[in-house]
Order: C-alpha cells, then sequence, then structure tokens
C-alpha cells in the first residue's frame, strides 16, 4: 500500500492558523473561520489573579528566597495591588513566628534583617487603604525611633549612624503616607498625632546623640564620633531639635508658631484637616484647636504588647527630656496586620 | 540577552530564557513567577476547554504546574521545548483525572447539578447549566469531534504549540497532527454552520467523516 505524501491542504492550513504567508482558498475558509472562533472563545478564558497566587504560593511554598516585591505605588490597578497584598499576607502569616523573634532586633543584630523584610511585607499588605499604610508607616518610624534610643541606651554607637539615617527616612515616609492618605480622602487624625508625637520625641533623641558624639565622656571607636554627628545633623533636616530646653522634659512641636503643647500626650493633638497635609509636622496650637480631642488611635492599629518593654526600657534611663510617652498613652507597635 | 562567550541567549517563543529555566530549577520566585505567567493561562485554557468546569481547571491548573517545577530539574530538553513538555504534563494529568472519574460512581447529571449548585452557594441547578453552556458555543461544538481531532486542535489552540510540538506530545507524526487538525477544523465548521463560498447549498460541509476530506487529495498526491 503505497504511503500518502503531505497533503498540501493540510500544510495550507497549518500555515494560515501559525500566521505565515498563505493564499486563503474557498476551501479553507470556513475552516479557519471556526479555528478563528475557536481562538476567540479560549481567549475569554481567563485564570483569576487570586488563583493565579494561590498556585505560585503552593509552588514557592518550599522556597528559601523571600519574594520581591513591587515598589510602592508602582501597582497599576485594583487586581494588582490585590495580588501584592495577598501574596505579602500570606507571606506574613508563614513567617509570624520568625516576626515574633525578630521584633525586638537591633541594628547590627543577626535578626534584624529578618524584621526589615518583615516590615516590608507589613507595609505591602496594607497598600491597599491609604490609611492603614500610613498607619503602618508610622508605627515603623516608631520602631526606628525605639531601636536608636536602645542602641543610645546600650552603648551600641557603631550602629547608631545607619540607624539615624534610618529613622530619618522612616519618617519621612510615614510623613509622605499620612499626607498621601490626607489627599485621598482618608484623613487619619490619630495617625497624625501619633506621627507628630514621634517627630517630637525624635528631635529630642537626635539631638541627643549630637550631644552624645561631641562631648568627650563617651569613648568612640575612631570615625564614629564623626559619621554620628554627620548622620545626626543630616536627620535633623527631618527631626529639628527642640525648641524648648530638653531639661523641661516636655517635647515641643517641630514647628514654633504657636505656644508649646504637651507633645507627649496625643490626646492633645487634634485632627489635622485633610486638605492640608503640612499640618501633620506639627499639631496647631491649643487656641485654635476647636476640634475634639483626639482620644482613641486610629482603627487601623491594634493594641499589642509587641514591643511594650522597648519604649519604657529606652525612655526609663533618659536623660535630657527624651523619655517616651507612657505605653498607654501612646499606642505601642502592633505585631498584627490591620483587619480590613 | 548576552551569554557567556558573548553569545545571545536563546529565547522561547514565549519570551523565556534558559537562565529562567535554571534558575526556576532552584526554586527561585521570579523565574518560577515568569514561567507560571508564560504557560499558565493556556493551561487553564487548554484544561477548561477540556472539563468545562472552571474550579476543576483552575485545580488542574494548578496540579499540574506544581507537578511540572517539581519535575523541572529533570526536564533536559531546550528552553523552546519546555512547553511542549508543560503540555505533556498536563495532558497525563488529565487522562489521570478522567481515569479516576471513570472509576469513580456514575452519578446522574442532575445530581452532579444539584451538588455544584450547593457548592456554589445555592444556585438553582438549571440556572448553574445554563451558566455553564453560555458563552461555550464553539467549546460545546468541540464535543462532537472525536476525541483524537479535539485534543490536536485544543494543543494547537488552547496551548498555542505548532503542530511539530503537538505531534511530539501525542507520539505521532506531524503530517498525521496536520490531517486531525484538518478534519477537526472541518467538522468544527460544520457542527457550527460554517460554509466556503462556492459550497452548494444542497451538499453539507465539509463532511466529518475523516476520510473523505483528504482521500481525494492524498490519492492524488501518491507517488
Amino acid at each position: 500500500m503505497p504511503r500518502p505524501k503531505p497533503n498540501k491542504l493540510h500544510d495550507e492550513l497549518d500555515a494560515l492558523l501559525d500566521g505565515r504567508p498563505v493564499e486563503l482558498t474557498d476551501e479553507l475558509a470556513p475552516l479557519v473561520e471556526a479555528a478563528d472562533a475557536l481562538r476567540a472563545e479560549l481567549a475569554a478564558l481567563q485564570l483569576d489573579p487570586a488563583v493565579a497566587d494561590r498556585h505560585l504560593e503552593r509552588v514557592l511554598q518550599g522556597s528559601a528566597t523571600v519574594v520581591q516585591l513591587p515598589p510602592r505605588r508602582q501597582a497599576n490597578g485594583w487586581d494588582l495591588r490585590r495580588r501584592v497584598a495577598a501574596v505579602a499576607l500570606a507571606a506574613a502569616l508563614v513567617l509570624a513566628p520568625a516576626t515574633m523573634a525578630s521584633a525586638a532586633a537591633l541594628p547590627g543584630q543577626a535578626m534584624y534583617p529578618f524584621k526589615l523584610a518583615i516590615e516590608q511585607l507589613r507595609i505591602a499588605s496594607v497598600q491597599w487603604s491609604p490609611s492603614r499604610e500610613a498607619g503602618e508607616r508610622t508605627r515603623v518610624a516608631d520602631e526606628r525611633l525605639d531601636e536608636v534610643q536602645d542602641l543610645i541606651e546600650l552603648k551600641m554607637f557603631n550602629q547608631l549612624p545607619n540607624a539615624l539615617t534610618a529613622l530619618g527616612k522612616a519618617v519621612v515616609a510615614a510623613q509622605v503616607a499620612v499626607q498621601e492618605a490626607a489627599q485621598e480622602g482618608e484623613p487619619v487624625p490619630g495617625v497624625a498625632a501619633r506621627l507628630s508625637l514621634v517627630k517630637s520625641v525624635g528631635g529630642q533623641v537626635v539631638q541627643r546623640a549630637v550631644v552624645v558624639a561631641a562631648t568627650g565622656s563617651v569613648k568612640l571607636p575612631d570615625g564614629t564620633r564623626e559619621a554620628i554627628t554627620a548622620a545626626a545633623t543630616q536627620t535633623q533636616s527631618v527631626l529639628p531639635p527642640p525648641v524648648q530646653s530638653p531639661s523641661a522634659a516636655t517635647p515641643t512641636p517641630t514647628t514654633s508658631a504657636g505656644p508649646a503643647v504637651p507633645g507627649p500626650d496625643p490626646t492633645s493633638a487634634p485632627p489635622p484637616p485633610a486638605s492640608t497635609p503640612e499640618t501633620t509636622e506639627a499639631p496647631p496650637p491649643p487656641t485654635t484647636s476647636t476640634t475634639p480631642p483626639t482620644t482613641d488611635p486610629p482603627t487601623t492599629e491594634a493594641p499589642t504588647t509587641e514591643s511594650t518593654a522597648t519604649p519604657g526600657s529606652a525612655g526609663g534611663g533618659d536623660s535630657g527630656g527624651a523619655e517616651r510617652t507612657p505605653a498607654e498613652d501612646v499606642p505601642p507597635p502592633t505585631l498584627e496586620v490591620p483587619a480590613p | 540577552m548576552l551569554g557567556f562567550g558573548g553569545e545571545r541567549e536563546a529565547v522561547s517563543k514565549v519570551g523565556l530564557t534558559a537562565t529562567d529555566l535554571a534558575d526556576a530549577r532552584r526554586r527561585e520566585p521570579a523565574a518560577v513567577t515568569r514561567i507560571y505567567t508564560a504557560y499558565a493561562p493556556a493551561l487553564y485554557r487548554f484544561f477548561m476547554a477540556a472539563v468545562s468546569d472552571r474550579h476543576l481547571a483552575e485545580d488542574l491548573t494548578g496540579t499540574a504546574f506544581v507537578s511540572a517545577i517539581e519535575a523541572l530539574p529533570r526536564f533536559r530538553g531546550p528552553i523552546g521545548a519546555l512547553g511542549g513538555w508543560l503540555f505533556q504534563i498536563a495532558r497525563h494529568d488529565l487522562y489521570d483525572y478522567r481515569r479516576k472519574q471513570a472509576r469513580s460512581r456514575i452519578e446522574p447529571l442532575e445530581d452532579n447539578l444539584n451538588e455544584a449548585a450547593l457548592a456554589d452557594g445555592g444556585v438553582d441547578p438549571e440556572e448553574l447549566a445554563i451558566e455553564r453552556l453560555e458563552g461555550t458555543r464553539v467549546l460545546t461544538a468541540l464535543r462532537e469531534l472525536s476525541s483524537d481531532q479535539r485534543e490536536v486542535l485544543l494543543l494547537r489552540m488552547a496551548g498555542e504549540l505548532t503542530a511539530p510540538e503537538v505531534a511530539d506530545i501525542l507520539g505521532k507524526t506531524t503530517g498525521a497532527v496536520k490531517a486531525l487538525q484538518h478534519r477537526g477544523l472541518a467538522s468544527l465548521a460544520r457542527v457550527l454552520g460554517l460554509r466556503s463560498p462556492q459550497e452548494s447549498q444542497e451538499r453539507p460541509y465539509p463532511s466529518p467523516d475523516p476520510g473523505r476530506l483528504t482521500s481525494q487529495e492524498e490519492d492524488g498526491e501518491d507517488a
């Protein structure tokens, strides 16, 4: 039985389906039309992004590499935000035990990079909500402030330059997030008050670092003193030193437009107007505070016991008015991702 | 992209490189994600067209991809062959699923729809049945084809594979795949009521009979 040769029609149809230039004959036209109809119907079958996330999660479960999160604000559209949030949240849940272990880590310690990675994940998990993101970034700024205080207390001065720089960056990021939340119609007066407090206390702590570096009372390795001074000076552009004498023990706002307000008490910081984000830098003077005082922490923050020891230990032996607010006044940093 | 020695690194038709393949073997998230992004939509369409059930198709897609990534260290082909290899796994998984289904208790369609309706939150079974068929006229028509024809068309159209790649997966010659593709599309056109301009109204076109379309041409071309 003779073997059939390759069929010309089959080849022509195959070429047409692959988009290669072949003349479309009347005989093949309905077949191509059927193929196009099939392709069109198949193209309408789209895999749900949430399902895709679950699949990838399954595959990457055994992977040791941390998933690279996309940079903030590059997410276009709700779907992408939701996907990033889902992946980040899942990773945060998986990494919860490590989160606990790394919560108290300080710069230079083994768990510290892990702590930063967890923070990044947590920020990514709340990026769908500007107000929650502002709360999370403010919490991070507060954490950086705690670290600087702890480093001074523990005399880990070699880590101080980087910690000061990180504090300045965290405060700027929190400030931007609070402003954006207000611009997007989600004012966060409680978070703004907390950030204001962080800035107020931060100004004093940075000033204390300057004093430590300037005075010869503390023995520092070569170059560390200069590095601390340089970093502190740079950070003071964000966290200026208090106007009042540190001996007053009452941190003042970074702007001196009005009389000093009792900085450590967040209840005295009225909510800033949504249209003027700059007001997040300092609470308005009491004479203009016609709005009721904010007594509740922001809804995005859940009370927790994560680092209640840190502020206490950091502020306990402090001199120069850098004492932190008691835990009952300032919502302590939280480990929990805010509920949606 | 330049590799060692300044040679241009081969890029597959879906934009993957040998580096992606090597990285994915080590389960590097970025590379795994790139491979998933390149092939998962096609895998899903393949399964969806085969089983007509979204949740099942999603599960099969996930299972096939996990199996593929786990087996990736054993894949020795070039990056261009990865698609065909993935669909081999997908086809195997589909057969495996169907074998299990065949072994399980045969239930009346009504029971299945009631069960599915309950799982979907109490949707009316009748509505569910209609919903499953809506917008899938061509996919429904695919059921009229032989299993070989359907499989070739799905691998070609849903898997976006070439005829030689499909031939490799099915263990057939490229010519046989092209013939099945031709007959399958002819049958599909007939079921969908598509006609060529020259086709006379009295003669149905084209015949689903595989031999009829090709016998004359093949005979004429035979040596």
